[in-house]
């Protein structure tokens, strides 16, 4: 049975769905909702998976508290506490005011707490592309040799200091940047297409296993 | 016998923590003594502009807010440059997200865009809220706004809002901005541009400025601006800068010394090579 | 009642302006199941080795030689009905699969974290068949999956786990945005081991940067099809090339007519 289901339904589902939104991007026919209503289904199923995401996160954190995981228990007291904390004003907001954001509690943890560190990991982002640049960017060959100058002169055609230490650094990062890199980026928005077409009819056709929960290698 | 580390040797390992510091000491220049250098203006923002001036009075334009307040300093400038322009132009603007603090970036815009305070909700712009689903959602959109939005972010019905009785499908809207951070460009391109026509614009994070050339090299884009600069770009050619304008200094502090960062270890790197080491 | 019939062009059977689109597509997929059919008839098709693929049981030995675990992760992504990021998140799953196997065989640790809530069950699913594959079901948890949901907290669980378990080998592989580059460094920084793959062109450059190994492009949705070399499904990838190949002409042929100033083949791929 559960065969049966892993396998067999997942198929049948897939070529259904497949087959729908098919003739519904090419032939349309005058009066037929299928595809939407398809797709209006599958944003709902994304939105209960956040459940079901929930759940699990209550479960995992919820043992290591149990278990009193060292160096990790504390956070997760703290992270199963907030939750409770956000999901209880947020609810409390939408039931009673209408939107969670009315809760000046959730409101307040949402622009104070969450948005300033979220904004703070972004701007981590720079400093870790620093030091990957400084790790990355090294002239071992002729082929990294002229990385590192076609990155050079993409890095000072984006900021206005390049155009003052020479005013030809932006003309010849921008024959970089059109010439080089674009032409690449098409390669690989194409091969990457290719591959994901190829990819679906495999599926399509059964044969992929990581689309059935499947697993390969000997 | 151990080789001793020239200091030629050291340049190549310099601790990621030391180079940390020296970013963060750098970055913090401009704020003493600001730069102020000048920022010349790309052609896709040049024809993103000059797009958005051919808007007419009364014409309605969907802008896409699909970033989150991370990324506030990398789209925000341009969205707010454009949403200025726009309302110059007499347009009526519906503002839609895709991320769940999207409330937070709409009231920000709303600061931050001095005409919200004389124009009329419902009447000149409409804020939908937040939608989710990705590029099915982005399709349905294109052939019944009402579908995915009956109401407004306030619960309020969209037929009884002045600006949206006639507008609902693709073709009632002049052109789309998305300001994004990932992929609702694409969705828009291919559920909007390509079926219906619908002209496509993007504001995009530095990171999406490759991803979308050869779109708008092949005409599919109609203009893009690209990160921090392509918002200083926009908010030189409105004639009013603002934050992106600001922040350029520390691009370029930062960008001189990832040059150096790099010059270094490769002097290093170089230093070793010649003397026989790896 | 949908309204593009109102001013779609749907005069005739197929959409306009999607003719040509429709006959690529078939042109296509006839070209896969022609070389499909072919490899199961024992018409050998040949695909260069995928370095990545091939650093996979390396990087498994690493681990386990260390004592260390071995981290995967599938990136944001967008969600599983997501048209550009879903089918890499199901590509990362046969990629999964196949390194869950080593680690079972090799008896390393394996942490995957999965920020994606409907990629869950499906991640679950296919760690509980690589158990049963090795034999070792019961030492299955569903404590293997981590889920955290949002691209910050999932950055800093990430980062918290790589400084406090110190994993020996990263496995970066599926949708990501910029969460990659800070995974990434991280993991150069504890000096672990790391394999990279994405089809998303904007985070290419950073995991080729940061990764040792790296699956690009097309290279993540043929890896799945590279751990079985199915005959048959090898026959997709050599349908693929085949493809591009046709593509490369097109572009040849329309360049030169451009160049004349004939629209002819602009003409046909506009119908």
């Amino acid at each position: 049975m559960s065969t049966l289901l892993k396998r067999e339904v997942v198929y049948l589902i897939t070529g259904v769905v497949a087959v729908t939104m098919f003739i519904d991007f090419f032939f349309f026919p005058k009066g037929w909702d299928v595809a939407s209503t398809l797709q209006t289904w599958a944003m709902i199923i994304g939105n209960i998976a956040l459940g079901l995401g929930a759940v699990r996160l209550l479960l995992f954190y919820g043992k290591q508290v149990q278990k009193r995981t060292v160096g990790v228990w504390h956070y997760s007291v703290w992270l199963i506490v907030y939750f409770f904390i956000c999901l209880i004003t947020g609810l409390a907001g939408y039931i009673t005011l209408g939107h969670q954001d009315k809760n000046p509690i959730y409101y307040w943890n949402f622009t104070n707490v969450y948005t300033p560190l979220g904004q703070a990991l972004y701007a981590m982002t720079g400093f870790y592309i620093f030091s990957a640049a400084y790790r990355a960017f090294r002239a071992r060959n002729i082929d990294a040799a002229l990385l590192l100058i076609a990155g050079c002169f993409t890095l000072l055609t984006n900021a206005p200091i390049g155009e003052v230490i020479w005013v030809q650094i932006p003309v010849i990062g921008r024959w970089f940047l059109d010439i080089g890199q674009v032409p690449g980026m098409r390669t690989f928005m194409i091969a990457g297409a290719f591959g994901l077409l190829a990819y679906g009819f495999r599926a399509l056709l059964g044969k992929e296993k990581g689309f059935y929960a499947e697993v390969g290698g000997q | 016998m151990t080789k001793q580390e020239t200091i030629l040797d050291k340049m190549q390992k310099i601790d990621r923590r030391i180079l940390y510091w020296v970013l963060f000491i750098g970055l913090m220049i401009p704020f003493v003594s600001p730069l102020g250098l000048p920022v010349a203006v790309t052609p896709s923002t040049v024809d993103l502009y000059k797009e958005l001036t051919k808007v007419k009075t009364g014409e309605v334009i969907i802008i896409n807010l699909a970033f989150g307040v991370s990324a506030w300093s990398e789209c925000l400038p341009a969205t707010v440059a454009s949403t200025k322009l726009l309302f110059k132009q007499g347009a009526k603007i519906i503002f839609l997200g895709v991320h769940y603090d999207v409330d937070l970036t709409w009231a920000k815009i709303k600061d931050q865009v001095p005409a919200f305070k004389t124009l009329t909700y419902g009447k000149n712009y409409v804020y939908l809220g937040f939608y989710t689903g990705g590029e099915a959602t982005v399709a349905r959109l294109a052939t019944s706004i009402r579908t995915v939005f009956p109401t407004d972010a306030d619960k309020k019905s969209l037929d009884e809002i002045e600006m949206m009785k006639n507008v609902n499908v693709a073709k009632d809207i002049k052109l789309v901005l998305s300001s994004d951070t990932g992929d609702w460009c694409d969705y828009y391109i291919r559920q909007w541009r390509v079926p219906y026509g619908t002209p496509v614009g993007e504001i995009g994070i530095a990171m999406l400025g490759s991803s979308y050339m050869p779109h708008y090299q092949a005409g599919i884009l109609f203009g893009m601006t690209v990160g921090v600069r392509g918002g200083a770009e926009l908010e030189k050619l409105i004639g009013e800068l603002g934050e992106a304008t600001v922040t350029m200094d520390s691009i370029n502090i930062s960008h001189v010394m990832a040059i150096v960062a790099i010059g270094l270890a490769n002097l290093g790197y170089a230093a070793t090579v010649k003397r026989g080491g790896k | 009642m949908d309204e593009r019939g109102d001013y779609l062009r749907v005069n005739t059977l197929i959409v306009a302006g999607r003719v040509a689109a429709l006959g690529l597509l078939i042109a296509t997929l006839a070209l896969f199941y022609v070389y499909m059919y072919l490899g199961k008839k024992g018409r050998e098709v040949q695909i260069r080795a995928l370095p990545a693929m091939e650093a996979i049981p390396e990087a498994v030995g690493r681990a386990a030689e260390m004592g260390k675990p071995l981290m995967y992760t599938i990136g944001i992504g967008g969600g599983l009905s997501d048209a550009s990021q879903g089918p890499q998140i199901l590509a990362s799953m046969s990629i999964m699969g196949y390194a869950a196997r080593e680690c079972i065989r090799s008896g390393v640790k394996m942490d995957a974290f999965i920020p994606v809530a409907d990629a869950l069950p499906l991640a679950e699913e296919t760690l509980r068949t690589a158990f049963l594959a090795e034999g070792k079901v019961e030492e299955f948890s569903p404590d293997i999956v981590r889920f955290i949901s949002g691209q910050s907290p999932y950055c800093t669980a990430v980062l918290g786990y790589l400084q406090r378990e110190r994993p020996a080998s990263n496995l970066l592989i599926g949708g990501f945005y910029y969460e990659s580059v800070i995974i990434a460094e991280a993991g150069n920084t504890i000096g672990a081991i790391q394999i990279g793959g994405t089809n998303n062109t904007h985070q290419m450059p950073f995991l080729i940067a940061t990764c040792d190994y790296m699956l690009l492009a097309e290279e993540l949705f043929a890896a799945g099809a590279a751990i079985g070399k199915d005959p048959d499904v090898l026959g997709t990838i050599k349908g693929e090339d085949i493809m591009k190949m046709v593509l490369l002409v097109l572009t040849g042929v329309g360049f030169l007519l451009g160049f004349a100033r004939v629209p002819f083949l602009i003409d046909i791929l506009k119908v």
